[in-house]
């Protein structure tokens, strides 16, 4: 009954990968975190509902509640830090562990409340907003699920449950009920062709572009990222050659962190973002990082273009079933990978 | 030993389970609303005005009692029940949104206790009679402000209009009203399009209503998610007209919209341009006393019009628990159904949204003066004459 | 003995008299009442996520199917009592429908999977005029029982502790049966129970179909509690809300599911009523508070409150005198059993087993040996279909073998494994009742009405007398993981002998043996 025209074709086209950037970006981090923790980090969508309120908050000169929060975790990781190495504290330790969780939130907290009233310039709040937002995340991991690294995948799921709640709760506290839109990084507008692409779907792509070779960069050259494979792969025999599990466990936290704040970042400028938008978000990344199969980087970011494509023709032809749609478009998917999936693979 | 920290937990949790209920004297108001969830920028608003209510009424001590339902149905009706079996509420107010509100009639009408629903759906009174002899509502209906847009389309020579909503109940209400109210002036919907709250692009959606061309695209939302829809639509270089419905009703709308949003039209309450009406209009004062003291509480300029439908429960509230208290005792059948009673006999009230006339048949009591249509002109809302 | 066990019903009884006793707050009452129906969806959860190791953010939407059939039948005016059984068929279709599918799904997969069913219902639910659109069905009548209206939640609290008494009987039931068993050993002993004639695909349908039903029941209950159903109690947020009270509450037991629903229901209710007074502001802090103690509970007791609460001790099964089974029909000593002709598989590019070629006679005990990497394993597996060979040939008794693991088994193959494949926190005793699956017929209804007792007698009989025959009775009743590895070996071969095989393939039977067990194995095979 609509024909597309190659113009509309185009728009959705563009809009659909745009999202879909986001989307693989967190399904990026999803997979990581999941590989080194066994977490399946659902509050991931928070850092981007965080990040992009928090920046949108600086935007309009005021200081943002995260930023306290970002204290009062620091203080509780600090204690959780010093009970779960009280035995093998030494001076050392104990100054990396108050300069991490005390020191840190003390610094992000005076550059906030003084950079926070004079409008500092789009390039220093977006930074601002990722220094608050980021270090929540290994924070969170310290307190949360690091005492019971241990426990089974369900459980771990359920405390991510958890946290999601209570910052969910937090992000209505801080944020407020109604949504916020941030500064663009760029006015400019490109026409090719038909299409006129907005200047911030550009940054949202390369930035996308960008991480990812960084990352891969990262993983193949340095000797952490190298570390933070091995746990990937064998977290008993990464123990078993000396990485602490623990700290592959922060800094995978710490990756997620920054780049769910960062996406937040990114789309701050192109969409309204509510204190509950991370959930959903983070849940389309999580959809790309299973059909992705939750160890390939290159399949998940297929899939979350594939998300969100579907999402952007879908709202065109039914908007009223697109959740429908595309949800109920990834069951055959899952079914195929499962099937395609070594047999019966002996569970837990 | 791991047995001590469980019973203490448990322990714990008895201490938490059996903490005593307060005794019963004063007029109890029981208010239910969407503080979270998605419906809280509804809720939070009325949430704030309890704190503005009046805690005496003829001489009675009223207390407020003020329960969270999450926007959840199965939430609201458990503070329902909470709220009449554990607080002896005499009066139920809310919930914000109609689907809690529409399941809380039946606990209400077994309880027999009066309600005053703040949802903005006609169904959660209509058809009268039944379990709704005990429900009323304070929001305009739904249907009174789908005929202002209608009539004010009709009237600017817009022909065809394309019509955006909420992928829930509000935007379900308004789709049923608008395509009743277009159909009735001769306008036709060329598309009607749905989206969520939480959604980060609209872009399918507003091209395929730029595709039909329509003189007017109509938007039902609430609070700032609506801006999305007309942002986009200014995106794409869309010029015509764009209505909005009084859901958008807030100081948080105009901050995210900006200047996308200006010339924008849509139906509301009086109480939105409250210092623009008429010294004639007797609504003014009344909408002017909440909108300062509403702002002197939390700050200039946050007022919202949501806020104002529980103020204007508890108006009601004053006009009728006078004439219930001469009938019975707060605490007993005889003072709720006398309170009932008083509520539908009450006439020409003025309110901050409108003058009320209760009736039997209409337990929302609104006529036109309940809706005023507004403009967004220079990042504020401007009455229209 | 019996009597004890019996003890529940006079305590149920007491318990259905609590809501009229004189000074409990109807409030109170209310509360029971939602617990009673969310301890059901989560009993289900238990069975489902618990027991069988499939994670499901969907049960609401099941529960959602139940109570719009009801809601629906008793709109169009039938008797709400028609709507229980309308309930039942309507969740149990939809999780035909949907589980066709899903059990075929594996661990994230599936937990995906029920979200996604999860999000498209909601959105469903709501955009159908049917469904009565996002507003819902609201108004439906009371029920009533003879004239006595249970509209009233006093009276409504009796039928749901009635169905929660009869949800946890039919559950604990089921889990202790044959079926139950199978379904127990999904959650990783499904590689073993297939070696013994499970049909694992069918044991995880079972699960999910039972756990569907269960929250077909919770709709119905549901429906006519509030009188009144609407998308948002069945959306993704709801089932994450039951999936959370199983675990809380200890997802693998059956108690737990209770525990978990009063727990969350609880606290949720508290602290609204508890915070403002702590805070002094009126805010919404509950979910923040309620996030960071559901962090904290799990932290205190990772496997849920219950096994917190309860020390567990293993029950002593008590195995009368039962008939024995029937046995089969075996080769005469010297018969061909096994023949097995360039048998062959590759994995990608490796060659790991490559042509083998051997024969089996009745009454021989034959030894395959090679150094590791030589593939015996993996002919072990083709044998047991485990693996499919690439190519090759295997007659077993003169005739081709099919090459499912099921149908092996039937055929009189049993097997033991080079890792051992126990499960781990079920009884030896039930473990190696599993070997004897394919000698009994009683089926998910059998075990839910209890008319399996005299087959389910006879099977254990016989897992007794395998385990007795290997030594090891007197560790009947201690949970197999308690074992040590070479015990555990042989609660593998007492198992594998409960299937009555023509043809025992042992794998790396007496590797991690100490010698006395060895020779107490070595003793066992001169024994034969």
């Amino acid at each position: 009954m609509n024909s597309v025209d190659p113009t509309i074709f185009l728009i959705l086209l563009q809009d659909g990968i745009v999202n879909g950037a986001i989307y693989a970006l967190l399904a990026l981090s999803l997979v990581l975190v999941f590989a080194v923790t066994r977490v399946v980090l659902i509050p991931q969508g928070e850092f981007v509902a965080y990040g992009a309120l928090t920046y949108a908050t600086l935007g309009a000169g005021r200081v943002p509640g995260s930023v306290f929060l970002l204290c009062a975790l620091g203080i509780a990781a600090c204690g959780y830090g010093f009970w779960a190495e009280r035995r093998t504290l030494d001076l050392s330790a104990t100054l990396r562990l108050l300069g991490e969780t005390i020191l840190l939130p003390a610094a992000v907290l005076v550059l906030t409340l003084w950079l926070a009233p004079q409008r500092a310039g789009i390039a220093v709040e977006a930074f601002l907003a990722l220094l608050i937002v980021a270090p929540m995340a290994p924070y969170l991991y310290r307190i949360a699920f690091q005492p019971m690294a241990e426990a089974s995948v369900l459980v771990l799921l359920i405390a991510a449950v958890g946290v999601h709640l209570a910052m969910v709760g937090l992000g209505l506290v801080f944020f407020g009920p109604e949504g916020s839109r941030g500064d663009a990084f760029s006015g400019a507008t490109y026409t090719l062709g038909a299409l006129t692409v907005p200047g911030q779907a550009l940054w949202i792509v390369g930035a996308t572009l960008l991480i990812m070779a960084a990352l891969a960069l990262f993983f193949g050259l340095t000797l952490r990222g190298k570390a933070l494979r091995a746990t990937a792969v064998n977290r008993l025999g990464a123990r078993l050659v000396g990485i602490p599990t623990a700290q592959s466990g922060r800094l995978a936290f710490a990756l997620a962190g920054c780049i769910g704040a960062l996406s937040g970042v990114l789309i701050a400028p192109l969409t309204t973002v509510y204190y509950d938008s991370g959930f959903l978000i983070g849940l389309k990344g999580f959809v790309a990082a299973i059909v992705g199969g939750l160890v390939s980087y290159p399949a998940a970011l297929v899939a979350a273009l594939a998300v969100g494509i579907g999402e952007s023709f879908s709202s065109f032809y039914a908007s009223a079933f697109k959740e429908v749609i595309v949800f109920g478009a990834i069951v055959p998917v899952l079914l195929a990978r499962s099937l395609l999936a070594a047999p019966e693979a002996e569970e837990e | 030993m791991p047995r001590l920290p469980a019973r203490l937990a448990l322990a714990a949790l008895v201490a938490i389970a059996t903490i005593p209920a307060h005794a019963a004297e004063p007029i109890r108001v029981g208010v239910t609303v969407s503080q979270t969830g998605p419906a809280a920028s509804l809720g939070i608003p009325q949430r704030n005005t309890v704190a503005l209510l009046p805690t005496e009424i003829s001489g009675r001590e009223v207390k407020y009692i003020l329960l969270d339902d999450a926007s959840d149905t199965t939430k609201a009706v458990a503070n329902t029940r909470k709220l009449i079996d554990e607080d002896k509420a005499d009066v139920i107010i809310g919930s914000s949104v109609t689907p809690a509100s529409l399941a809380m009639v039946d606990v209400v009408a077994e309880k027999q206790v009066p309600m005053i629903s703040l949802g903005a759906s006609s169904k959660i009174i209509d058809p009268p009679g039944g379990a709704r002899v005990w429900v009323f509502k304070t929001p305009q209906n739904d249907s009174l402000m789908a005929d202002a847009v209608a009539d004010h389309m009709a009237k600017h020579g817009i022909k065809t209009v394309a019509f955006i909503g909420f992928n829930d109940a509000y935007g379900d209400g308004w789709l049923t009203e608008a395509t009743r109210a277009l159909e009735a002036k001769g306008i036709k919907l060329v598309d009607t399009e749905r989206y969520a709250r939480a959604d980060t692009s609209v872009t399918g959606q507003t091209l395929k209503m730029m595709a039909a061309k329509p003189d007017a695209v109509l938007i039902a939302g609430s609070g700032t998610p609506a801006a999305l829809p007309e942002k986009t639509l200014k995106e794409r270089g869309y010029t015509g007209k764009i209505y909005q419905t009084h859901g958008v009703a807030n100081a948080d709308f105009l901050r995210v919209g900006g200047k996308d949003v200006e010339g924008t039209i849509l139906p509301a309450g009086p109480v939105l341009v409250a210092a623009q009406l008429p010294d004639s209009n007797p609504i003014k004062p009344v909408a002017l006393k909440y909108v300062h003291d509403y702002d002197a509480k939390y700050g200039a300029g946050s007022m919202a019009t949501f806020g104002a439908h529980l103020y204007d429960a508890d108006l009601l509230l004053q006009q009728a628990i006078p004439l219930a208290l001469k009938k019975g005792e707060p605490g007993t059948p005889a003072f709720r159904s006398a309170l009932r009673d008083a509520l539908e006999g009450l006439h020409e009230v003025v309110l901050t949204q409108g003058v009320a006339n209760m009736s039997p048949k209409d337990h929302n009591g609104f006529d036109q003066r309940a809706r005023v249509m507004v403009t967004i002109q220079d990042g504020k809302w401007v009455l229209l004459h | 003995m019996r009597a004890r066990r019996l003890l529940w019903l006079p305590a149920l009884a007491l318990f259905l008299c609590v809501p009229f006793l004189p000074g409990l707050p109807l409030f109170w009452v209310n509360l029971l009442d939602t617990i009673g129906i969310a301890s059901i969806v989560a009993l289900g959860l238990v069975v489902l996520t618990g027991v069988a190791g499939m994670t499901s953010f969907g049960q609401a939407s099941f529960m959602g199917f139940g109570a719009y059939a009801s809601a629906l039948l008793t709109q169009a005016g039938f008797s709400p009592w028609l709507g229980l059984p309308a309930a039942i068929i309507a969740s149990l279709a939809a999780a035909l429908v949907i589980g066709a599918a899903a059990v075929r799904l594996s661990g994230h997969y599936l937990a995906l999977a029920t979200i996604a069913w999860s999000v498209s219902l909601f959105y469903l639910f709501g955009n159908l005029d049917l469904t009565g659109r996002y507003d819902g069905i609201n108004g439906l009548p009371a029920l009533d029982l003879f004239g006595i209206g249970l509209g009233d939640s006093r009276r409504f609290f009796v039928l749901v502790w009635i169905c929660v008494a009869l949800a946890m009987l039919g559950t604990r039931n089921l889990l202790d049966s044959r079926v139950g068993r199978s379904v127990r050993a999904l959650r990783g002993g499904a590689v073993a129970a297939s070696s013994f004639g499970v049909h694992t695909t069918w044991a995880r349908m079972l699960a999910f179909l039972y756990a569907a039903m269960l929250a077909g029941l919770a709709g119905w209950l549901y429906a006519n509690f509030q009188r009144a159903v609407n998308p948002t109690p069945f959306g993704l947020n709801a089932s994450i809300e039951y999936l959370l009270m199983a675990v809380i509450g200890g997802a693998a037991h059956i108690p737990g599911a209770l525990l978990g629903a009063a727990v969350v229901t609880i606290l949720n209710d508290r602290l609204q009523s508890l915070l403002p007074l702590l805070l002094g502001a009126q805010g919404s802090f509950e979910t923040i508070v309620f996030g960071a103690l559901l962090v904290l509970m799990l932290q205190i007791a990772p496997e849920g409150l219950w096994p917190r609460l309860v020390r567990l001790r293993p029950a002593r099964r008590v195995i009368g005198h039962a008939p024995e089974l029937p046995r089969r029909a075996m080769p005469q000593r010297g018969d061909a059993v096994l023949d097995v002709r360039d048998l062959r598989k590759n994995f990608g590019g490796l060659v790991a087993v490559n042509d083998v070629s051997f024969r089996l006679s009745a009454g021989e005990i034959v030894g395959l040996i090679g150094p590791n990497g030589a593939g015996k394993s993996t002919t072990f597996n083709l044998l047991t279909g485990i693996d499919h060979a690439s190519a090759g040939h295997v007659a077993f008794r003169g005739a081709r073998l099919r090459a499912t693991a099921p149908a092996i088994a039937r055929a009189g193959i049993a097997r033991s494994f080079q890792h051992v494949r126990l499960v781990a926190a079920m009884p030896v005793i039930e473990n190696v009742a599993i070997g004897a699956h394919l000698r009994g017929r009683a089926g998910a209804v059998a075990a839910l009405l209890r008319l399996d007792r005299a087959e389910e007698a006879r099977l254990f009989a016989e897992a007794a007398r395998q385990l007795a025959r290997v030594g090891l009775a007197e560790h009947a009743d201690r949970p197999a993981a308690s074992l040590a590895l070479g015990q555990q070996r042989i609660v593998e071969i007492a198992r594998a002998l409960c299937l009555d095989p023509v043809l025992l393939l042992l794998d790396e039977p007496a590797a991690g043996l100490r010698h006395a067990e060895k020779q107490a194995l070595a003793a066992l095979f001169g024994w034969w």
